[in-house]
């Protein structure tokens, strides 16, 4: 047969692509396990860090422990969406039937390039910012990818949420009318959309989740 | 007449060196040289992918319909670099977090490409290999000497290890472990590689 006929050109193409495609496979199913342990230990370091718990040592039982110790999640369904939610569980807390501690959640939305997912943490009242730390996110490396760096979601401690405001300028990330304002905190840089794809979705999801937790908190299901 | 192994190294890490020479994967050498431990993850990952490229292409060469070829040589690059990609994140998750969009631009990194088309698809298995390892090399060479420049003027610290009493004689180079800092670097790197290879500028 010909090399550039037709039919042995679709006949290599499908023989090259089903080898290939086998072997990306194969490599894929024998490091399955490593990568969901990876993934789990990295979201339980993401929770540690976002709740500022202490953890004795760096090693992903370490970060488990910590995490099932000093932390609860639960499910929150609603007709929208089913959010993750962690509570702290400190001692004090636990004596008071009433008392909570800091809550955190999932939020998620589209960024520049790919889906942001990452955790909040707020007071019990919901009124302040605790910690803000990333699960993942598809950001340009050294631009929209920044929004990983320590310097900015540090500013994030203790940033009030402005209820009373419109919806979409309770938390605002980069300029305002007044740069004191304590619910705003400093952009990334203004050379991406990726700050304000981020103050979007935070504000959307701090909306969302206020109304689904005032409405349901008594009736989180707790993560078997 | 065919080309020795040691004319094929010395080509591919030092005359005719990709980076300096030819200036290709110009991206990756600036993006992820601001610390040694995710360059020498990169380079590895070049290395393996260019030098199972070149002899993947060279064995299949002659099976190769023609007018396929490009995109024949790229589903192999593509393979390998997915392979790759798959093994960093599973060995070094956190370095992956920081290199892994790069480790996906190995697919369209002009070094390997280049070879697959210009050498392995001319070539038989062994010297392809060779020549695979020897660019995939000299790649890694540019990079690691970046970095050492990089990571000791801008962490003050050599794969994550602090220099010597460096909190008492050192004051870190914020711009070093910019994108600008890797310019700089590279730009005298190729400077004095190319004054030592090139005749003309001898003369």
């Amino acid at each position: 047969m010909k090399k550039d006929s037709l039919p042995y050109v679709l006949g290599f193409m499908l023989a090259i692509s089903a080898f290939f495609g086998t072997g990306v496979s194969l490599v894929h199913h024998s490091t399955k396990d490593m990568l969901a342990r990876n993934e789990q230990m990295h979201r339980n370091r993401t929770i540690a860090h976002a709740f500022d718990l202490p953890v004795a040592g760096r090693d992903a039982d370490a970060f488990a422990a910590a995490v099932e110790e000093h932390v609860r999640e639960s499910r929150l369904p609603t007709d929208q969406r089913n959010w993750t939610v962690f509570e702290r569980t400190t001692e004090a807390v636990e004596t008071s039937e009433t008392d909570r501690g800091d809550i955190g959640f999932i939020f998620q939305g589209q960024g520049v390039w790919d889906l942001i997912r990452g955790v909040i943490v707020l007071s019990p009242d919901l009124e302040t910012v605790r910690n803000l730390r990333f699960l993942e996110h598809g950001e340009t490396p050294g631009l929209g990818g920044r929004i990983e760096e320590d310097w900015f979601l540090e500013q994030f401690q203790g940033v009030r949420i402005a209820w009373d405001r419109p919806r979409d300028s309770r938390l605002i990330i980069g300029t305002a009318l007044d740069p004191d304002a304590a619910n705003r905190v400093d952009a990334i840089t203004g050379a991406t959309g990726t700050s304000q794809a981020l103050m979007e979705m935070l504000n959307r999801d701090l909306h969302n989740f206020r109304q689904a937790f005032q409405d349901n908190q008594h009736t989180l299901e707790t993560e078997s | 007449m065919a080309e020795t192994s040691k004319s094929i190294f010395e080509k591919g890490i030092w005359a005719e060196n990709p980076v300096y020479r030819q200036v290709l994967g110009i991206c990756s050498a600036l993006a992820v040289t601001n610390m040694l431990t995710n360059t020498l993850l990169m380079c590895a990952g070049v290395i393996f992918t260019t030098a199972m490229s070149n002899l993947t292409v060279s064995i299949l060469r002659n099976y190769i319909p023609t007018r396929i070829r490009m995109m024949v040589q790229v589903l192999i690059i593509a393979s390998f670099v997915m392979m790759v990609d798959i093994m960093i994140r599973a060995t070094a998750p956190d370095i992956h977090r920081f290199i892994g969009p790069y480790v996906g631009l190995i697919i369209t990194n002009c070094i390997i490409m280049g070879r697959a088309e210009a050498f392995a698809s001319q070539n038989r298995p062994w010297p392809s290999l060779l020549d695979g390892l020897a660019t995939g090399l000299g790649y890694s060479f540019v990079l690691i000497a970046i970095a050492l420049v990089r990571e000791p003027l801008g962490f003050g610290t050599i794969l994550g290890y602090s220099l010597p009493a460096k909190d008492l004689w050192w004051q870190s180079w914020t711009i070093m472990i910019m994108p600008p800092g890797a310019f700089f670097t590279l730009g005298l790197l190729t400077w004095w590689a190319r004054a030592k290879t090139d005749p003309s500028v001898k003369e």
